[in-house]
């Protein structure tokens, strides 16, 4: 079972069929995903959607879906594909959720979780330089942006989450 | 950690096991996703995209409760290719789907495991009648879905994959 983490407001749980609408259509608004690798059309948004939950069982690790009070919010998550050299924190949150502190508060649970089971050496979050949002939220968490900017990825900054575990 | 996170079956056949994909598959599955012949599929494809390919493919079970499988051999557990239901949001109906690694060609194990797939799909999941997708100019797929009592439904124009046709496999009734 992928685990539930439940914060103040917020549920972090399990991505399920019926939360796909929703992600696909954050995922087809070009202003809210040029961050983060969108737009994308239908057909990609599944590959993301079911390969960031598919990532728990190949890496005992992946993408909650952040929900409160029924309502989906967004997504944050775990990842380590191939093409980066670190543990990633990666989230989203739709644009009706933005403003209110629920990433803060989605962030910090899931990375609490992450340090508590998987023990990294580096967890960083990779950031496109024009995310400004993102970026705060980095900070707010307390991660420290390193000199050199992402090898897999040049638009991105990395920032570092502190605490060793 | 022992459990796996997503719940999925195992079937075995004479010679093969079908189980879910595991982190030790995954150099196979980005070597075959890498082969030019994987144009009828969309690709080639980068280990990066393999990657994501792959998690999608063990995505799917949680999403769906139905999924595909590695193809194993049952001596060793050395992976030869893909079979199960495929079902993204984009496509048609839910699909079997099948393809083998280079190397396991040639010696019926796409058809094995294809069948032990459906019997799965019909009797435990009581699916209905599945569609195969196949690329036009794919005859080694068109074969196999002959081999399996598909036929030719009608013809589908995929935005990525291009002309593509749907065959229909026998209903659960049909193979009694």
């Amino acid at each position: 079972m992928i685990p539930t983490l439940t914060t103040d407001r917020l549920t972090l749980r399990a991505p399920r069929l019926e939360d796909f609408d929703a992600y696909a259509a954050f995922y087809a608004d070009p202003d809210a995903t040029r961050f983060i690798g969108g737009p994308r059309d239908t057909r990609a948004a599944w590959r993301s959607f079911a390969a960031d939950t598919g990532h728990w069982h190949l890496k005992g690790f992946g993408w909650w879906i952040v929900a409160a009070a029924g309502r989906v919010l967004g997504s944050i998550g775990l990842h380590h594909p191939p093409s980066q050299p670190d543990l990633e924190l990666g989230w989203l949150l739709f644009p009706a959720a933005q403003g209110q502190g629920y990433a803060t508060e989605a962030a910090s649970a899931a990375r609490a979780w992450g340090r508590a089971e998987l023990r990294p050496a580096r967890l960083v979050s990779y950031i496109d330089a024009g995310n400004a949002a993102s970026i705060r939220l980095a900070e707010r968490l307390g991660a420290v942006r390193e000199a050199a900017r992402a090898a897999h990825d040049p638009d991105c900054f990395v920032y570092r989450h502190p605490g060793a575990p | 950690m022992t459990e796996t996170l997503i719940r999925i079956p195992t079937l075995e056949t004479e010679r093969l096991r079908l189980r879910a994909a595991a982190p030790g598959d995954f150099e196979a599955y980005a070597a075959f996703r890498a082969e030019p012949r994987t144009q009828v599929l969309g690709g080639p494809h980068s280990r990066s995209d393999a990657f994501q390919m792959l998690a999608a493919l063990v995505g799917q079970w949680q999403l769906r409760g139905y999924g595909r499988w590695i193809i194993a051999d049952r001596t060793d557990d050395r992976p030869l290719g893909v079979t199960g239901i495929f079902h993204p949001e984009d496509w048609p109906e839910a699909e079997l789907a099948w393809s083998l690694f280079g190397a396991a060609e040639g010696k019926g194990i796409a058809q094995e495991a294809a069948l032990a797939a459906r019997d799965f799909a019909y009797a435990t999941l009581k699916l209905p009648p599945l569609i195969s997708m196949i690329t036009a100019g794919n005859t080694r797929s068109e074969a196999l879905a002959r081999r399996l009592g598909a036929r030719i439904e009608r013809d589908y124009q995929h935005p990525e994959f291009g002309d593509m046709r749907i065959w229909r496999h026998p209903s659960r009734e049909d193979l009694a």
